[in-house]
């Protein structure tokens, strides 16, 4: 896995695509991984009772999508450090969902070289479902 | 179908600041279950344990550790906030501190809303903070 490096990276670049495609499957093994079993994700008539079209994609499931986004693009010396997203819309099992982020801040603080980023998650439809900030600390090459 | 407790809001308001401990050592079992199924196959992950894994319901969901019955019949979760203090390693215990936190009446003439604020603590099995975590129930 390449080395991303604070002297590599300015604000405004983007970070490499990724694309998920969560399945049925995906979400039962996810409940089973992560401990969460809430039936919206899961059981169908359980989900229409809500007004949902059926089961939907767990938040926090995203969430790890994103976390990886970001330690894929740092590499194995980068640290996440702070993860944040908003759940703002529903991703359907079979959907093919694309993660993308954009650096919006470099600096120096602590001693630790740190990056500011937005991320999102963006359905077929080109909607950001679930939009966020990240902050990464990054080895410098000096 | 589990059944959810519904609630007036001022017995939710008066559950703010209970608090419940759990306590979890992560093997690399639990890490490779969870790679397997987002795809991450990032090999520091043999030994690490990777960001996504607090992300988890078992470690960060403070909603489900609690059982705050909810002030409406629907619920999803609106949104989370996790900081990473220190890397966690296979075998590592993560105990870790839920507290419901805040209930925000956001009601209005669309309707009824509320938001469920969750907060949890993670330390390690040296007592050293290595995350900490806020997450937020829409019920409506």
């Amino acid at each position: 896995m390449a080395q991303l490096y604070f002297d590599d990276v300015q604000e405004g670049m983007s970070l490499p695509v990724m694309e998920k495609t969560p399945t049925t499957q995906t979400l039962v093994r996810w409940a089973g991984a992560s401990g969460d079993y809430f039936e919206l994700h899961y059981d169908k008539d359980f989900a229409q009772s809500l007004g949902f079209p059926g089961p939907i994609v767990h938040g926090r499931l995203e969430a790890a999508f994103l976390s990886q986004l970001l330690t894929d693009w740092i590499g194995d010396k980068g640290e996440l450090r702070k993860l944040s997203v908003q759940y703002r819309g529903n991703a359907l099992p079979g959907q093919a969902l694309k993660l993308s982020g954009k650096v919006t801040k470099k600096y120096s603080e602590g001693g630790e070289n740190l990056v500011e980023c937005q991320i999102w998650v963006e359905n077929p439809e080109g909607k950001q479902i679930t939009p966020g900030t990240a902050v990464v600390a990054l080895p410098s090459k000096k | 179908m589990v059944e959810r407790r519904i609630a007036p809001m001022d017995e939710i308001k008066s559950l703010q600041g209970k608090k419940s401990k759990e306590s979890m050592e992560i093997d690399k079992h639990m890490i490779r279950l969870l790679c397997d199924c987002i795809e991450d196959r990032n090999p520091k992950w043999k030994d690490t344990v990777p960001p996504s894994m607090i992300t988890t319901a078992m470690i960060s969901g403070g909603a489900l550790a609690l059982g705050i019955p909810l002030p409406f019949k629907r619920s999803v979760a609106a949104g989370a906030d996790w900081d990473f203090f220190k890397p966690i390693k296979a075998g590592d215990t993560i105990n870790t501190t839920h507290e419901f936190f805040e209930l925000q009446d956001k009601s209005s003439d669309k309707g009824p809303r509320a938001l469920m604020v969750y907060k949890s603590t993670h330390t390690n099995q040296k007592g050293e903070v290595v995350a900490v975590s806020t997450n937020t129930i829409m019920s409506y």
